[in-house]
């Protein structure tokens, strides 16, 4: 199958990776930009304020008056006012793009997914799509907006000192450029490796948590609470220890960049006090103190924000790895060469179609040849593991036949987009989820535009609806995860009304009596054998009951199909 | 209402006094840290003063202490250095430690009360909790504790010194300070409220998205996939505006420090300026010393430089706000989930001697939901160790209730479950546990191998009783299609094995668990008759020498011996075979 195949090709480097997000983010770059346009602003009038404040006294003891009250009011005013605008719609675009990137993201992990999951790990995904992506969110906010500020920072810096003294104002900056890019950037390296044993980490207790959760009845049935606590327990020891190396790093890596503004305190003053050769009134000095003090506070978040570029690398690189690339099956509707017309009629039509699941793996069909009329009622009958499910997810393009093509009104589904194949054919497969929605919502997703009747009508002829009339909230009875609080029978009828309530001509019913007691299967029967004649319908199973009245019988063994006589 | 909201107040106060305790030293630290601090700062003022001097009047040239006050702060700032780091490493411990303790105090609870809270909780919304809730409170135990000591700690300590050298800064300062718990009160409560609203909003959303992941395939065939992307959309954009609402808040509160920070820069600044021009003229006319205007210089730069010191500790205060919302709502939470039972002496302990136990159910009722009314009314029937019962009975008569009540995941309204003629509350219930197999209409298998899954239910088996649970079950009669055999990787849900094959794993497991009672839920409902059939045959091997009791509506039951109870509704309808 393809999906495996998502996980392993082409894995993307980290700024790959990045890259990928930042081009899903686009028709956001505006409002990211003026988010940092704030940032800018804001970070100016501080410096600028506090700056002030400095050459105000110093220039005072002097006797002079240096910056007048009112320039500090309005600086100080400006400050508060563009931080707060700042730190608002910086954070608001932010969420609108992390909001983009949870969509995009389940937009493309529907298109590989037509087979289900396979072997990846719904907890798994569901770390991705929740934690992931909020880990990114320090992308912007933490990593960007900075970034972009301490280039800013930087030149204001050093010009402001290099009137006085180059040598000065050339030793501050590469203290600057130590504190805001090299460390940090150290930093990013060396947790990239730990950052992504986080996430790894976070995403296997959460897949342990899950499987405690949803395997429940099993453990206690077995007494294996205290067993799946204790491995759960290791588990997260493992996240605490990734957590806590991390910190250490960032501890670490915040402190030298302290070291670094100390240093350039540090000086500066010894600049002042012995530096004969350097002309710069006492006024001025002190202002450029609280200038430089100032300056090396605003990049004081940089170095964990280098310890969190790592993980956020780590967190790309999983999110765009689990949403496969563009074409994961080959098979994309959006391609060009797709015949544009619609098939006109619905008979289906296998020729000569050979199949198996794994390049490598046993064959499933051999050259297998049928035909089902538009109208017909067909049953394909078949051992377990026989290939009639096969059958019915070639149809629906959930796989592709190695050999031979399969006809859909005369037209090679091959050439036909995805969502025309799935509007005409409806499949009631043994794996059909009931959603932890409301009864009514579960049907809709048959049909979003059917009314109330429509809805009655389809659990009456799936034969539950007087098992859903008694319900004290009917139609809007919630189901429960995976429908937990009907019956395993009732949830099964109601996913048949579902697929009943599809407009789609044909209809491909998985063994939909499975579940059902003989007397109810026989009844349910029934009711299938009057669906209107102009839908086809496809009955997959192991055996007749005798109250089926198909039009043809196929059966399907070793790869091949034969037609049974009644 | 009220009642709730004094047990989350006691909650989060308990909570609140285990964090105190390791929040001592991150205190102790953080206080040494901000002394540090207003060290540098001294040594800085003391530098820049003889220098501004110097170009007013050349009376004095004091320059001389000037190394030792540079050296100072080079010290000071090692100290500082040194501590505020050690102050976030102890941080980071008390989260770990905090969040170690929580984690497993709710997996334990989880574990306990079991399937009878996921009629009630979706899995994802558990696992939210479990994963999420307790990580987002870690900020709580690391930042916030030691935070909301600090926030009056350290501005009260600086402003000793600040008092001491200039009365009116520091009276200065004390307003501006003061007006900050008067705006955090004001804000801080209306971001609680938000805050706690914004969890729900993620919490449906985690949950809405496994549901639609696990079912992603249902809604791809279904040709949903872009309508489910767009409802998507609408959940993300709630959630993007009720985690807005919390910050528009929570910013408003760091806007109010901001404004109090500047507002006493400015007039700090501003009324020492006017100090300093009067203080400047006297030393022109010499009616003050040189040295008097060396000190007021001095202490004016101090404190200047201190505002944002005194300022720093609301401003953490402000940025860890929210944690406070958020250990809330894990407390919400957590009150949701009922408590551990207290150890009690545990119950009569069973041990079963070989062939069975007897099971008595003596007029047995039940409900799950008083909406739909009572699922079983007097239910009574006995079987004798080793005996078999068939439950038979349309979906919904109550088969499966009846498998709950005897697995002890519920307990009967009324009547009693007798066990070799004890009552089954009165026995311990791991005891129980260790009597009782039990095999669903699908078993759960997890991710791992084949063989890690059978193990699942004894794993200290030797080698050679899994291959005797392999061989018992059938499973070797598949194993050689198998890639790697029992060390086969199995996906989530038993993905790579048939439904057939799922059911063998099963009773793989009822084997290595060899307890006397069987309990089977229509363990072939979703099998074709060829492969029930041969289920049946390795079930029954299974059920020899055991007491049995299983629901099926299938017809190759007819081979097993047994009394037969039909039940209808709730009620046993007819009774045959009767022991």
């Amino acid at each position: 199958m393809s999906m495996n195949r998502i996980e392993t090709d082409h894995p993307l480097t980290d700024r790959q990776a990045i890259g990928r997000i930042l081009l899903v983010w686009r028709k956001r770059a505006p409002a990211l930009m003026f988010g940092v346009l704030l940032a800018v602003v804001a970070l100016l009038c501080g410096l600028a304020l506090m700056r002030g404040a400095g050459l105000r006294l110093a220039g005072a003891t002097v006797g002079l008056v240096v910056a007048g009250s009112s320039v500090l009011g309005v600086l100080g005013g400006l400050r508060v006012f563009f931080r707060y605008a700042e730190r608002l719609f910086a954070h608001g675009a932010m969420f609108r793009a992390l909001a983009d990137l949870r969509v995009w993201f389940f937009r493309r992990l529907a298109k590989g997914s037509a087979a289900g999951l396979g072997f990846r790990r719904s907890g798994e995904l569901l770390s991705r799509l929740v934690s992931d992506v909020e880990a990114l969110d320090g992308l912007y906010l933490r990593v960007l907006l900075p970034v972009v500020s301490a280039c800013i920072v930087l030149p204001v810096l050093f010009f402001a000192l290099a009137k006085y003294s180059v040598l000065v104002a050339g030793g501050v900056a590469v203290l600057f450029v130590f504190a805001a890019f090299i460390f940090p950037a150290m930093a990013m390296k060396i947790s990239q490796r730990d950052g992504g044993e986080q996430l790894r980490a976070l995403a296997a207790l959460r897949v342990a948590v899950l499987d405690m959760t949803s395997g429940i009845r099993e453990i206690r049935a077995f007494g294996a609470g205290h067993r799946v606590v204790e491995d759960i327990r290791t588990v997260d020891d493992q996240l605490l220890m990734a957590q806590s190396r991390l910190m250490r790093r960032s501890v670490i890596a915040g402190a030298l960049s302290q070291l670094c503004g100390c240093l350039a305190v540090l000086l500066l003053l010894c600049a002042v006090v012995w530096g004969r050769s350097i002309h710069m009134s006492p006024v001025v000095a002190v202002g450029l103190v609280f200038l430089v003090i100032a300056g090396f506070e605003s990049i004081s978040g940089l170095t964990r924000a280098g310890v969190l570029a790592g993980t956020m690398g780590a967190a790309a690189r999983r999110i765009t790895a689990s949403a496969g690339h563009d074409d994961p099956t080959g098979s994309m509707a959006n391609a060009v060469g797709y015949e544009s017309a619609p098939p006109q009629g619905f008979d289906v039509c296998f020729e000569d179609v050979g199949f198996r699941w794994t390049r490598n793996g046993p064959v499933v069909l051999k050259g297998i040849s049928f035909e089902i009329p538009a109208g017909a009622h067909v049953v394909l009958l078949g051992e377990s593991g026989a290939g009639k499910s096969s059958c019915a997810g070639l149809l629906l393009r959930v796989a592709s036949p190695e050999s031979g093509r399969i006809l859909l009104g005369g037209v090679d589904i091959s050439s036909l987009p995805e969502t025309i194949v799935r509007q005409k054919i409806a499949w009631l497969s043994q794996a059909t989820h009931l959603f932890d929605d409301t009864i009514r919502a579960n049907l809709l997703l048959g049909r979003p535009d059917a009314d109330e009747a429509a809805l009655w009508k389809a659990l009456d002829d799936a034969a539950v609806g007087d098992v859903v009339r008694e319900l004290p909230e009917g139609l809007d009875t919630w189901l429960g995860e995976g429908g937990v609080r009907v019956s395993g029978g009732q949830g099964r009828r109601i996913a048949l009304a579902r697929t009943l309530l599809s407009e789609a001509p044909v209809l491909i019913l998985d063994e939909p009596a499975t579940g059902l007691d003989s007397e109810t299967e026989q009844d349910f029967l029934r009711t299938l054998n009057n669906i209107s004649g102009k839908r086809t319908v496809i009955l997959i199973a192991h055996r007749l009951t005798g109250v089926e009245t198909p039009d043809y019988v196929w059966r399907i063994s070793n790869g091949q199909a034969e037609s049974v006589s009644q | 209402m009220s009642k709730d909201k004094a047990a989350l107040r006691s909650w989060t106060k308990a909570q609140i006094k285990i964090g105190r305790r390791a929040a001592g030293p991150v205190i102790v630290l953080s206080v040494l840290s901000a002394l540090s601090g207003a060290g540098q700062m001294w040594c800085m003022a003391r530098v820049l003063a003889p220098i501004l001097l110097s170009s007013v009047t050349d009376a004095v040239s004091d320059t001389g202490g000037l190394p030792s006050f540079i050296a100072g702060f080079g010290l000071f700032s090692l100290l500082r250095i040194a501590t505020s780091a050690g102050a976030d490493m102890l941080a980071a411990q008390a989260g770990d430690r905090a969040r170690r303790r929580l984690r497993t105090d709710i997996l334990h609870r989880v574990s306990h009360h079991g399937p009878s809270l996921l009629r009630r909780m979706h899995s994802g919304a558990l696992t939210t909790l479990i994963v999420d809730r307790v990580e987002a409170a870690d900020g709580f135990f690391a930042r916030f504790i030691p935070a909301s000591t600090l926030w009056l700690l350290i501005p009260a300590i600086l402003l000793v010194p600040i008092a001491l050298l200039q009365g009116h800064s520091a009276f200065i300062l004390l307003c501006c300070g003061l007006s900050v718990p008067v705006c955090q009160a004001v804000f801080g409560i209306g971001a609680a409220v938000a805050s706690r609203n914004q969890f729900l909003a993620m919490t449906r959303l985690q949950a809405r998205f496994l549901d639609r992941i696990r079912g992603i395939a249902t809604i791809v065939l279904s040709g949903r996939a872009e309508d489910e992307a767009k409802k998507l959309e609408q959940a993300a954009s709630d959630l993007r505006q009720r985690t807005m609402k919390v910050l528009r808040v929570a910013f408003l509160s760091s806007a109010s420090i901001d404004c109090a920070m500047v507002v006493a820069l400015i007039l700090v600044a501003v009324t020492d300026g006017r100090l300093a021009l009067h203080m400047n003229a006297e030393l022109q006319a010499h009616s003050i010393s040189s040295v008097e205007f060396l000190t007021f210089a001095t202490s004016a730069l101090f404190v200047l430089l201190m505002v944002p010191e005194f300022f720093a500790p609301f401003r953490s205060l402000a940025l860890v706000y929210q944690e406070r919302a958020h250990a809330q709502g894990l407390a919400a939470a957590m009150l949701e989930l009922p408590e551990l039972p207290v150890q009690e002496h545990s119950g009569h302990s069973m041990t079963a001697g070989n062939g069975g136990v007897s099971v008595a159910f003596e007029h047995v009722g039940f409900t799950w939901d008083p909406a739909r009314g009572q699922v079983l009314h007097d239910v009574s029937f006995s079987v004798p160790a080793g005996g078999s019962v068939i439950l038979s009975g349309v979906s919904g008569s109550g088969k499966s209730t009846i498998m709950e009540l005897l697995l002890n995941f519920v307990q009967p309204e009324c009547g009693r479950i007798a066990i070799g003629g004890t009552d089954l509350q009165e026995l311990d219930p791991d005891s129980w546990t260790g009597m009782v197999s039990w095999i669903g209409q699908r078993p759960t298998l997890f991710a791992g191998t084949l063989r890690q899954n059978i193990l699942f239910a004894h794993p200290t088996a030797t080698e050679k009783q899994l291959m005797e649970a392999v061989q018992a079950a059938s499973i070797d009669k598949f194993l050689s299609v198998l890639p790697q055999g029992l060390d086969t990787l199995i996906g989530e849900g038993g993905f790579g094995l048939s439904g057939g094959q799922a059911q063998r794993v099963a009773i793989a497991r009822a084997w290595l668990k060899n307890a006397p009672l069987l309990l089977l839920d229509e363990p072939t409902a979703h099998l074709d008759p060829e492969t029930e059939s041969e289920i049946f045959e390795s079930l029954s091997r299974l059920a020899e020498h055991r007491t049995l009791i299983m629901a099926t509506h299938s017809m190759t039951t007819q081979r097993i011996r047994g009394q037969r109870i039909e039940l209808s509704n709730g009620r046993v309808q007819a009774h045959r075979g009767a022991a």
